[in-house]
């Protein structure tokens, strides 16, 4: 599932998505990954972005079930 | 090289790794029965595969790759007695199928004894680095 929340606060940011991968020490590649939803990021990695982006955990990759 | 790349390097590796150790079993299979080589010719490989075999055990056992919770002796013992029905299979196949004149009974028997005992040194070590391996896991939570 893509991660449109992520997208959205690295946007926000003013970062690019190499510009986020040279924060959290990721490359380019991953951080598309995660946004697309075809990585799943380790908590670690997770933690690194959210603290880059100003943001929490459940901001970033906290999805409500749709029922 | 992010986690990304690692998890990546890590599958590819294991992947090569396994096509390598059937690639080694497919030469000596290719050895023996195509070349029609003797035993002694391949020995070097089949010994490379079975040392390479336990270490990969051992190494899953200890790092904790394989969930062991409590060892249980009906579970050892029925691990045990697999390995001793296969070493057993595959002592009499290589003997008396592929090779003509087979051992006789007392020969096998002879061997039963060897896997037996060879079998039982190795379920030893298992063991002992499971235990390892759980006290190695118990002292990082410390």
């Amino acid at each position: 599932m893509e991660n449109i929340k992520l997208k959205i606060a690295r946007i926000e940011k003013g970062y690019s998505q190499q510009d986020l991968a040279d924060h959290v020490g990721a490359t380019r590649q991953t951080i598309g990954l995660i946004e697309k939803g075809k990585y799943n990021p380790s908590l670690n990695l997770c933690i690194r972005i959210a603290q880059t982006l100003d943001k929490t955990l459940n901001d970033l990759f906290w999805y409500e079930d749709k029922e | 090289m992010d986690e990304r790349n690692k998890q990546i390097a890590y599958k590819v590796i294991s992947i090569m790794y396994f096509l390598t150790i059937l690639a080694m079993q497919g030469i000596v299979l290719y050895r023996q029965f195509i070349m029609g080589q003797n035993y002694n010719d391949f020995e070097d490989i089949a010994i490379l595969m079975t040392v390479n075999s336990v270490f990969l055990i051992s190494a899953l056992l200890y790092f904790g790759a394989i969930p062991i919770q409590k060892l249980k002796i009906k579970s050892i013992l029925l691990i045990y007695l697999l390995f001793v029905v296969l070493g057993s299979l595959f002592t009499y196949a290589r003997y008396n199928i592929f090779q003509s004149p087979g051992l006789s009974v007392g020969q096998l028997i002879d061997k039963l004894i060897i896997i037996v005992s060879i079998i039982g040194m190795l379920m030893g070590f298992w063991i002992v680095l499971s235990v390892l391996g759980q006290k190695r896991a118990e002292k990082e939570l410390e």
